[in-house]
């Protein structure tokens, strides 16, 4: 319970910080003033009500979906590796958006809400049926190189049509790298939608992957269909990161880090740790794009680079303690 | 001589005649459109559009492609027979882009080294990181975890590399994420003239070197009992790898997946066994594939180019991904 407290506060920690680091005069007063008395004359409330709010809002969808995303395709992989953006399934839900607006020469929210779904999903089956998931337990190295190589695909599918489209380099930078920059322009409304979708059904089915990672002979006995789980976790996986891409762009690297952090405060109990991943996902989320505002003024990092820092080294660490047997 | 010799002599013409065939459209095909005509007049004269084409136009282009496609290509082959694994290659382990880092650093910091001195720094870097990070508790080094290591070595530097191209300004930025994806738009003799001097430096040193290659592939009890330093032997020979790589780089930017699939492709059709006919294949096949890339990645959406990077980023990955499935089934891996 103490850990879980620990993330809370850091989870305030970091919203506060967000709304007010940067601001340059009246801090936090003013952020208080701009919630509270809002006053539709002053610039500097304005500025808060279109950039700030709408960027805090889509750190809190984006972390705490891709922190839940990856604990559920941790546990249901039990590969420590599994992380919605090295996989490849951010990636098909931005290529997804990407051609979908290219075909049909509009890019609205309701097109992106329409389309990062799918997107999600056919990734997500795909790199399954590559890394070998559908013929028995997919080892993770198999698998990660699958995410790699259908990532790196899809990435060059998205930077050839953005190039070729001349768009700017932030447009560039969103579908490639993932960015809170320009929140205030992404559907924000539709896609906390479903990440909630998403964070109930993951919360839903959780004991039952429990009983799924016994192995499914297991499961079966205790009454459970191995199949439909692993269907529900598809479609929870799927809301979560489509969702997030949808307000963030493909942010890879969160889905790694979070659930080794969430274990430790969800005591190994998978829906306590889908709770605490959310909680941490969006609190490192934050932070992680504060520090990219505030690191080189007045340029900003893209929270997609900064996450990516904090989570290469990681994600080293983690392959080098992979045992040799479990490389399989 | 044997039926194997002839179909090796006919593999490595059908490699030749494809680079040549390579060559010739990539210099056709374009902007304006050449015939084959056209070129043969001016190679031949020196005059009309042909001869402007080769020596301005598309020229330099193909030459410097040529270069840094079997400089990667090579080195991609060195790796894959030293580790005997077909993933082990410098782009999949962070190593070309570990070069890439250290180019866009020194433009960064406003340096005055040479781009291939900078560029091999960064490869060393990275694959000194990557082999020292890979080693296990136990002394022991897995060739797969050298590759995750790699992985994760290649998602750093790849972060690294955004980070620094948000310092630059706009336009400088917009360029610097092209050359990072591999890109061979503007080169000119100097860039090209640059690759094959380095190259050929290296090309020396591999063919001395190659001969430890072979007694390695026998296993380390045989080839220390013919007399060879195994460990001198397998870093001298990653070190020139490196380099080979860090050459291509510095010229077309860490283009990704080339040094990957040129190995498997060049054996595959010339059926090549031995580590230095392995090697001229893949370099032969490496230079295709580059010349290939930058043909579509300019021609594919016209009047546009794009990086040749995308290209192979489009094609290489499912190329892993096939790769790796059938290593599985073999069970490799």
């Amino acid at each position: 319970m103490r850990a879980m407290a620990v993330a809370v506060l850091a989870l305030v920690l970091a919203a506060v910080l967000t709304l007010t680091v940067g601001v340059r005069e009246g801090g936090f007063s003013l952020v208080w003033q701009a919630l509270s008395a809002f006053d539709p004359n002053d610039p500097a409330h304005i500025a808060i009500q279109s950039v700030r709010m709408p960027r805090l809002i889509a750190g809190l969808i984006a972390g705490a979906a891709l922190g839940m995303a990856g604990t559920i395709m941790q546990a249901i992989t039990r590969n420590p590796l599994a992380d919605p953006g090295i996989l490849g399934i951010n990636a098909g839900a931005a290529f997804a958006v990407v051609i979908g607006s290219l075909i049909a020469g509009r890019a609205d929210n309701g097109l992106m809400a329409a389309l990062a779904f799918p997107g999600a999903a056919a990734a997500a089956v795909a790199v399954f049926a590559l890394g070998g998931g559908l013929k028995g337990d997919a080892g993770p190295v198999r698998l990660t190189l699958a995410g790699v190589a259908l990532s790196a695909m899809l990435l060059s599918f998205v930077s050839a049509i953005i190039l070729a489209r001349n768009e700017a380099l932030e447009v560039f930078r969103f579908w490639v790298t993932g960015s809170l920059a320009q929140a205030g322009m992404r559907p924000l409304g539709y896609m906390a939608i479903a990440a909630v979708f998403g964070a109930c059904l993951a919360i839903a089915i959780a004991p039952r992957i429990e009983a799924l990672s016994l192995g499914s002979a297991l499961a079966r006995g205790l009454g459970t269909k191995p199949g439909r789980i692993q269907l529900g976790a598809l479609v929870a996986v799927t809301a979560l990161t489509g969702a997030a891409v949808g307000v963030a762009g493909p942010v890879a690297f969160l889905g790694l880090l979070v659930p080794r952090l969430a274990r430790r405060a969800g005591g190994h109990v998978l829906r306590r740790e889908l709770i605490a991943s959310a909680i941490l996902g969006a609190a490192i989320l934050l932070f992680a794009d504060t520090i990219g505002r505030i690191v080189i003024p007045p340029t900003e990092i893209r929270v997609g680079t900064m996450t990516a820092l904090i989570g290469a080294p990681m994600f080293i660490w983690m392959a080098r303690r992979l045992r040799a047997g479990a490389s399989a | 001589m044997n039926a194997k010799t002839m179909a090796g002599i006919r593999g490595s013409l059908i490699l030749a005649a494809a680079l040549l065939i390579a060559i010739v459209l990539s210099l056709m095909i374009g902007q304006i459109r050449l015939s084959a005509a056209d070129l043969w007049t001016g190679l031949l004269t020196g005059k009309g559009p042909g001869a402007l084409t080769l020596r301005v136009l598309r020229g330099p282009g193909v030459v410097t492609a040529i270069g840094a496609g079997a400089a990667l290509g090579a080195s991609g082959a060195i790796f894959q027979i030293l580790l005997r694994n077909p993933l082990a290659a410098p782009d999949v382990m962070g190593f070309t882009s570990g070069a890439g880092l250290a180019i866009v650093c020194g433009v960064l910091a406003g340096t005055s080294l040479p781009m291939p001195l900078l560029s091999a720094a960064g490869g060393l870097a990275a694959a000194c990181l990557v082999a020292i990070l890979a080693i296990k508790r136990d002394g022991s080094q897995v060739p797969i975890t050298l590759i995750l290591v790699g992985l994760g070595i290649g998602f750093l530097t790849a972060a690294a590399n955004s980070f620094v191209v948000t310092r630059l300004p706009p336009e400088q930025a917009a360029e610097a994420q092209r050359w990072l994806t591999g890109s061979l738009a503007a080169r000119d003799w100097g860039h090209a003239g640059q690759v094959f001097g380095c190259g050929t430096v290296l090309a020396v040193i591999l063919v001395i070197q190659v001969r430890a290659l072979s007694l390695l592939e026998l296993g380390d009890d045989l080839a220390t009992g013919l007399g060879l330093k195994s460990n001198r032997a397998r870093l001298q020979l990653a070190g020139t790898g490196v380099l080979l790589a860090a050459t291509g780089v510095a010229v077309a930017g860490p283009v990704p997946f080339i040094a990957l699939m040129a190995g498997p492709l060049g054996m595959r059709i010339t059926g090549a066994k031995q580590p230095g006919g392995r090697i001229l294949s893949a370099a032969v096949a490496g230079a295709i594939i580059t010349v290939l890339a930058d043909l579509a990645a300019r021609s594919i959406v016209p009047g546009l180019q794009l990086p040749a990077g995308v290209m192979t980023g489009i094609f290489g990955a499912p190329y892993l991904l096939w790769l790796l499935s059938r290593e599985m089934d073999a069970g490799d891996i």
